[in-house]
């Protein structure tokens, strides 16, 4: 167990190293570039190579890597090329709106994904089961977009129990104001992301309808329904968790969507916004934090099928 | 012998007056509605486009002098929403008459927001500091002030040579006044002598300003505004309908009926320097022929422009109904797609395929007109939806393109047509040398003549196209007056703010 969390660990590093220089590699291909953008539309070329100079944007490539790659070792993610402010105070700022939205949004694709998924399964041949199956697919199919709309010119605008758009200035030392301002982002990425995740859960839990385990437990007395809670659940939980595993990227990028439709200052606005901006030094430190992340989420799911799943541990030592 | 500029003075708070009475008037209006104001209200106005940093000095782009400008940091001298040139920091100034002096006397009893005194040296260091600085923006536009030195209270600036737009720079960035060796982080933090205080900038969200308690002139009519950055008008739209904002600018114009449903605000319409500007790249290929150019302008249907984007007017020259030198050349280019099909067969220019690079946040609405109009005369347009910072270096820079969009916001920038080394590739001296008439000339009327006649020539050359002269689209909460509504891209002056409670 531990031989594989090690070899797993390094692999890990391996993937955030070649993401580094893919990253930064990736991002000098943009055209155009933040000195160019200080410098404006009544700029001559003189003031633009002064600014690039300044910014150290005249050094070779190489160079740049390895001064940000050696200050990301250091546990130093650079300062904007625009504000002088330190990357990493900009993220701690912007992950305390998405890091709540992203778990507010998974709770809300949980809470869909599980009842409904087990229901569409069990009474697939029924018609309340095939409206869940078919309810999903076209959720599935909705733009996220869309969905945030409609959700802000009900609850917004028509009803007005919640905010249609922004964050509080006061953030979290406001907790009541902050949590009504996520809800409505968190419904629209938790809605279609739970119908994706519907359709997982109903199919590893048809899976595991016709498993051994859930059949003996059938034959030794039990209804198909507790046999199906009691012995197959655990194992459509694993299915669930990869699933959830592979989601979260999705959640990222939904949360880069539904922040600009709901004007919220987190992460995914700041990434494009920082884009526009070619300030490329904090562009490839948040990517490189969102990756980083992405990565050990995945090693964690991975690390936990193992804790969980006995069958897998089959072949370590 | 001096030309005394207090009589501007004097009309101005006349217009003033004029403007408190009309307030006062019975004439029924949104801001009619409006009952006492409240002084320690708070406004909420949502903006499009947010600065990339708060350094006034160096970093290009109107979304600094939209909101610091006049706000934060002040000039000896200010413009009116009429674009009159009025006192600021100055209390007085005078330009002799051989347009070589201009004196200023400098307000006493101005502190800034550090609590820090004005001093005429201030005046003197900041302004050579622009000078001297080409790093700074605008620094070209002090290039023939020779001296600068103070006396007493007086500032006065030599000129080496007359320069008619000196006293309109000076109302820009060229002209702001900071603290001397001030030491503050420019690109996060202010420090000016305006009716507001930068309290908060939320990096992506929001920009806070406070009353400055200590403001020289009248005080601000509201204890806060905070701008909130939103691009989507959508979101700024539902934003406004849950009250969560009193102002709205950039906004669209199309969205009227739905913004003023529940009677809560008002659309207002201002006018603009913004110039939907067409630029030809004249260096090669196909639009280096001027038939082909004409052809195009006669091509674009241009009052379907303005009718799909709901406000605007059009425009047929480089200079736009609010500066000076302002003419309507309708008649150079009038919409007429038989002539356009004529004049590209005459050039032999048949079948012409042409690609038009456009940031993508100026939206389809436009390039979709575009592409209709063209290819009723038979030429092909591809559009090149771009990121601004790829307009920048492809088009700006590298001036390599064909056609181009972009919305000009600038006031008085007529020069760029003058020089033959900016992106529009328009090389003509004898536009360069009436410029440098107007510019060189001591009486106002003369250079905006000279102006007129640069600017008819420009169009005659057809160097470009002018889609519409955009409006200032804001829609106001009708609890808030003195809101501004003119050319608000450039400047949004929130001295005479109000808002009155619930």
């Amino acid at each position: 167990m531990i031989r594989y969390a090690l070899t797993r660990l390094a692999l890990l590093l391996l993937g955030l190293f070649v993401a580094s220089a893919l990253i930064f590699t990736t991002l000098r291909v943009l055209p155009g570039d933040v000195a160019q953008l200080i410098a404006g539309v009544n700029s001559s070329a003189a003031q633009v190579a002064a600014i690039r100079e300044r910014l150290g944007l005249d050094q070779p490539l190489p160079v740049q890597y390895g001064t940000w790659i050696l200050g990301v070792l250091r546990g130093d993610l650079g300062t904007s090329q625009l504000t002088g402010t330190p990357v990493i105070e900009e993220i701690v700022e912007k992950a305390q709106v998405t890091i709540p939205l992203g778990l507010l949004s998974l709770t809300v694709a949980l809470l869909i994904a599980v009842p409904f998924g087990v229901i569409a399964a069990v009474r697939r041949h029924r018609v309340d089961g095939s409206i869940v199956s078919f309810g999903a697919q076209a959720l599935a199919a909705v733009p996220v977009v869309w969905a945030g709309m409609m959700l802000v010119v009900v609850f917004a605008v028509w009803l007005g129990w919640l905010p249609a758009q922004g964050f509080p200035r006061a953030g979290w030392d406001d907790p009541a104001a902050a949590l009504r301002a996520l809800i409505l982002p968190a419904l629209t990425i938790g809605v279609v992301e739970g119908a994706v995740l519907l359709r997982f859960v109903r199919s590893a839990t048809l899976q595991a309808m016709g498993q051994d385990f859930v059949r003996t437990g059938a034959a030794k007395g039990l209804t198909k329904t507790q046999s199906l809670m009691r012995h197959g659940l655990p194992s459509v939980g694993l299915s669930v968790i990869t699933v959830i595993g592979l989601q979260v990227a999705g959640i990222i990028v939904g949360a880069v969507v539904i922040e600009q439709l709901f004007s919220l200052p987190g992460i995914g606005r700041m990434l494009v916004a920082d884009t526009g901006n070619r300030d490329l030094v904090k562009v490839q430190s948040e990517l490189l934090v969102l990756t980083g992340f992405v990565l050990i989420v995945g090693f964690l799911v991975d690390l936990l099928h193992r804790v969980i799943d006995p069958r897998q541990r089959e072949g370590d030592a | 012998m001096f030309r005394r500029t207090a009589l501007a003075a004097t009309a101005l708070l006349a217009a003033g007056a004029l403007a408190l009475s009309a307030c006062t008037a019975s004439s029924p209006g949104p801001s009619e509605s409006a009952g006492e104001p409240d002084p320690a209200a708070s406004v909420a106005i949502r903006l499009v486009l947010e600065p990339g940093n708060l350094d006034i000095r160096e970093t290009a782009g109107a979304a600094l002098d939209q909101i610091l400008i006049d706000n934060v940091y002040q000039g000896l001298v200010s413009r009116t929403a009429d674009q009159e040139i009025v006192p600021a920091l100055a209390s007085d100034y005078e330009v002799s008459p051989d347009g070589l002096t201009y004196s200023f006397t400098v307000r006493e009893g101005v502190t800034f927001h550090d609590g820090q005194e004005l001093t005429p040296d201030d005046v003197v260091w900041s302004l050579t500091q622009v000078r001297d600085n080409e790093a700074y923006r605008d620094s070209a536009r002090l290039a023939k002030v020779a001296d600068i030195a103070a006396d007493g209270q007086t500032v006065t600036l030599t000129l080496s040579e007359p320069d008619s737009t000196l006293l309109w720079s000076l109302t820009g960035r060229a002209g702001l006044i900071l603290k001397q060796d001030d030491e503050i982080d420019r690109q996060t933090a202010t420090n000016g002598t305006g009716p507001f205080v930068l309290s908060d900038w939320k990096q992506g969200d929001s920009i806070t300003f406070e009353r400055n308690e200590q403001y020289w002139g009248a005080p601000a009519g509201v204890a806060e505004v905070v701008f909130s950055y939103v691009g989507e008008n959508q979101a700024a739209l539902s934003g406004a309908l849950a009250g969560d904002f009193d102002v709205l600018t950039g906004f669209d114009a199309n969205l009227k009926e739905q913004v003023e449903a529940n009677g809560d605000f008002a659309l207002v319409l201002g006018d603009s320097t913004d110039k939907g500007t067409l630029a030809f790249n004249t260096t090669e290929g196909p639009l280096a022929d001027v038939k082909v150019r004409q052809a195009i302008r006669q091509a674009i249907d241009k009052q379907s422009i303005v009718d799909a984007l709901g406000a605007g007017k059009t425009q047929y020259g480089p200079i736009p109904s609010l500066d000076p030198g302002f003419e309507d050349l309708a008649d150079v280019a009038p919409f007429d797609p038989e002539a356009a099909r004529a004049l590209l067969a005459e050039a032999d220019a048949e079948d012409l395929d042409l690609t038009l690079t456009i940031p993508s946040a100026y939206g389809t609405t436009v390039s979709q007109i575009l592409v209709s109009n063209l290819r009723d005369v038979g030429i092909t347009l591809t559009v090149n939806p771009v990121e601004f910072p790829a307009w920048l270096n492809d088009v700006y820079i590298n001036q390599d393109y064909e056609l181009s969009f972009v919305l000009h916001t600038e006031a008085r920038d007529f020069e760029n047509w003058a020089n033959p080394a900016y992106y529009f590739t328009y090389d003509n001296p004898e536009v360069q040398d009436l410029y440098a008439q107007a510019v060189a000339s001591t009486d106002e009327a003369e250079a905006a003549a000279l102006l007129t006649e640069a600017a008819r020539l420009v169009s005659e050359d057809h160097a470009a196209d002018w889609l519409y002269n955009g409006a200032s689209v804001l829609a106001v909460s009708t609890a808030v007056t003195g809101m501004p509504s003119t050319n608000v891209n450039e400047r949004l002056n929130l001295a005479e703010l109000a808002k009155s409670e619930g």
